[in-house]
């Protein structure tokens, strides 16, 4: 009883043992945020990976991609209508976007997508930033550019089709705090007429006359969020280009061999329709988003003329495919590997030589085949950053080690007492080291608690350093792909780092306690 | 051994390395203490006195010879056994008191009860432990100091903590090295009361003192020269006249 009544005692009497305590709280708290933030970066672009592209993946990794592409998703709703819920083909290429009115010029991905099939594999709708505001109105179809106007009531609307869809997503709408957001933050910034000038949350053009539509009407594009806008530190955007502004794109069409065509680039307008946010920083600063038919036509990856006269088939570089509830994710993959080898069998009797080679090349992945060395990168990073942490962690068993030395050098006396009235060896070493693993446990409850405080509350943290002085932002979402740094403490990282700080306290006691268990009581008794 | 023998020591040798030579503390000591008795060892500084006290409580080996207890050998128990006997049978009072400074005067008291149970029994027998502790204070004198701390108490006081503390678990033999080494005269003269007073209720108690007057109170003294018992009779001196002084507390 003496071991642990003593050391609840020296616990809270012993000025030193706080230095103790405090070691091993600052150390369970900065591993418990570092393994939080970290876990929850991972969680996070787990999450959003999923939901990037489709649950399965059909790609033979070239630009040229790969014909029968459209048979194959007809064959797979046919013959699997039990494992797959959504396909749709994907090509992809490079290009250079331009924005005529700032001359910006960038590169990108560009994707061709069939929206309304795009979005049933995957979450891209939920990203979409006008879509979210007037449902309905992002297509990648011809249009033209929407202007505001006077209406008949004298106030400024947009054209009729965006005002209702406007008015739909407000009567739908579950949130009165994102309405009232959505009224204090007008269309346009600058006073009508003038409002040519931006930039802004949602930008329309406007000028004298009714609400119209105006201008030539091209293909639409949906831009990645972080490809030409800038993120404000509160991550919300400034768009300085109004909705429906042209965009040119210059494309490079590649032969069935993969061969540049020996004409210039394809140099395609657009209209910017909307952009979109997948929430992975990699993917909106370089992805853009055009009407699958037209960029596959752009591409030259329609059917095109042999010299023999007959024609190559269509071609995709992906088919996504969204599997239904209830199939795993590994077993749809088999399944559908299995049935493209059977596809295969009994339909490239047609494909020249060039075709063959590329279907033989398509390769089924899931998402997290496709994420993998993203997410390994990540998961790297966070065992990385939690083994250093951890290392520079092991201080705190250093410190408790050379605390309980110096408390067995000054309590030398008493151990001769507690000896003299009976106390073992195996006792003395038992109450340094009860006394240790006593300092491990208020400092790992205390680490937890003030961790744990601290990452519920890291962005408001941030937020009030961020007041003080703009350069102490340090998860700016400018740079990372979260607007928010990850909030969310697991209760098992935090019990294992609780009881490996209590753990690293004892194994830190071990060598004083055996130290003051070997105390010789006489000497210990003239020990003054 | 007959049955009034509690304690018999025979022959005992202890040396101690002092840098590159031995000096020879203990050269072949004996003694015998019966119970209820009264015993002195007296010696001048150095002569070994308190080194034979800590081998007779086995806070110390000796490098030969034996120690019965109650009839048993001591140094033939395991490390273990010796603790246990150390905590039942034996009640150290020290010059300095030793008290454990972080405790206060109860839990002081109470320290010897709790390194006899362990964490699982010490909740059935705290309370009587605890009733116990509070008797032998009242007894000592001290029941309205019992939260106090060490630090808070007179010389004469801590001591009386410290005599409490050893008989707490009613062992058979007190063992006192110097307990009024460090206290004035009347201090001294109170706790040599108190020892007296024990002594008549059967308290074995076995005392080592330079100061004659001290030894004078035992019913027996010994001295020890040069490592061994030299002389074992009663008193040489009278009892000292000492003024009945009620100590009175810081």
């Amino acid at each position: 009883m003496y071991k642990w009544f003593l050391a609840w005692r020296y616990l809270h009497t012993k000025m030193i043992a706080f230095f103790g305590v405090a070691a091993v709280t600052l150390c369970v708290a900065m591993v418990l945020v570092v393994l939080s933030v970290m876990g929850g970066f991972l969680d996070t672009i787990r999450t959003r990976s999923r939901g990037l592209h489709g649950e399965v993946i059909l790609d033979n990794g070239s630009l040229q991609g790969f014909p029968l592409y459209q048979e194959f998703i007809d064959n797979m709703y046919k013959q699997m209508p039990d494992v797959v819920e959504a396909a749709t083909p994907v090509i992809y290429n490079y290009g250079l976007l331009r924005v005529p009115e700032t001359t910006e010029t960038i590169a990108a991905r560009i994707w061709g997508i069939r929206l309304k099939e795009y979005v049933r594999v995957n979450n891209f709708a939920r990203g979409l930033y006008y879509n979210h505001y007037y449902p309905g109105t992002t297509t990648l179809g011809k249009q033209r550019m929407p202007v505001a106007g006077f209406g008949p009531d004298g106030k400024i609307h947009l054209p009729e089709d965006l005002e209702k869809a406007n008015a739909e997503w407000r009567s739908k709408s579950t949130d009165p705090k994102e309405v009232a957001e959505y009224d204090a933050d007008p269309f346009t910034q600058t006073p009508f007429p003038s409002a040519q000038s931006y930039p802004g949350q949602r930008v329309f053009a406007a000028a004298p006359g009714p609400p119209r539509y105006e201008k030539q009407a091209f293909y639409g594009v949906i831009l990645g969020c972080d490809l030409i806008f800038y993120r404000r530190a509160d991550g919300k955007f400034d768009r300085h280009l109004a909705r429906g502004a042209e965009i040119v794109v210059a494309l490079i069409p590649l032969s069935v061999t993969g061969n540049i065509g020996g004409e210039p680039p394809v140099k395609v307008p657009l209209r910017y329709t909307d952009d979109s946010r997948t929430g992975i920083y990699e993917i909106d600063s370089m992805h853009a988003y055009v009407d699958f038919d037209m960029l596959q036509q752009k591409l030259a990856m329609t059917p095109q003329e042999r010299l023999d006269g007959t024609f190559t088939k269509a071609r995709a570089n992906q088919i996504l495919v969204n599997l239904r509830d209830g199939v795993g994710l590994n077993e749809g993959k088999r399944l559908i590997r299995a049935a493209w080898k059977k596809f295969l069998d009994k339909n490239s009797a047609d494909l020249d030589s060039n075709e063959i080679m590329n279907v033989n090349q398509v390769e089924v992945y899931t998402w997290e085949d496709m994420q993998r060395a993203f997410i390994a990168a990540v998961e790297k990073e966070k065992v990385l950053v939690t083994f250093l942490f951890g290392i520079i962690s092991m201080v705190a068993g250093v410190l408790v080690g050379c605390i309980f030395y110096m408390i067995v050098e000054k309590k030398t006396r008493d151990i001769g007492i507690i000896k003299a009235l009976g106390g073992s060896s195996q006792g003395v070493a038992g109450l340094f080291i009860s006394y240790a693993a006593a300092v491990g446990i208020v400092g790992a409850v205390l680490g937890i608690g003030i961790g744990s405080l601290f990452v519920w509350n890291i962005n408001d943290i941030q937020d009030l350093l961020a007041q003080l002085n703009p350069n102490l932002r340090i998860w700016s979402p400018d740079i990372y792909s979260f607007d928010r740094i990850p909030e969310v403490v697991k209760s098992m990282d935090a019990f294992w780092i609780g009881f490996l700080a209590v753990l690293a306290s004892i194994v830190g006691s071990v060598v004083p306690a055996i130290l003051a268990g070997r105390v010789w009581p006489v000497t210990a008794l003239r020990y003054e | 051994m007959n049955n009034a023998m509690l304690l018999k020591a025979r022959n005992i040798k202890k040396d101690y390395r002092l840098g590159p030579s031995t000096v020879q503390v203990l050269r072949g000591a004996n003694l015998d203490a019966e119970r209820g008795e009264w015993l002195a060892i007296m010696g001048s500084s150095g002569s070994g006195k308190s080194t034979l006290l800590h081998i007779l409580g086995a806070l110390d080996t000796p490098d030969a010879g034996e120690v019965w207890f109650d009839g048993a050998r001591v140094f033939d128990q395991a490390a273990g056994a010796r603790g246990r006997y150390r905590n039942l049978q034996i009640g150290f009072v020290f010059q300095f008191y030793h008290l454990l400074p972080e405790l206060n005067v109860l839990e002081n008291v109470l320290m010897p009860r709790m390194v006899t149970h362990s964490l699982w029994t010490w909740g059935r027998h705290r309370g009587k432990a605890r009733r116990e502790a509070q008797a032998m204070l009242e007894r000592v004198g001290l029941a309205h100091r019992e939260r106090h701390r060490p630090k808070e108490l007179s010389g004469g006081e801590r001591q009386r903590v410290a005599i409490a503390r050893a008989l707490v678990n009613e062992p058979a033999l007190l063992l006192a090295d110097e307990p009024t080494g460090n206290l004035d005269a009347s201090m001294g003269a109170g706790i040599l009361d108190l020892l007296t007073e024990l002594n008549k209720d059967g308290q074995t108690v076995v005392m080592v003192t330079h100061d004659p007057a001290v030894a004078a109170r035992a019913d027996r003294c010994m001295r020890l020269d040069d490592g061994v018992i030299t002389r074992a009779d009663v008193p040489v001196v009278d009892p000292p006249i000492v003024p009945a002084v009620k100590e009175v507390s810081s």
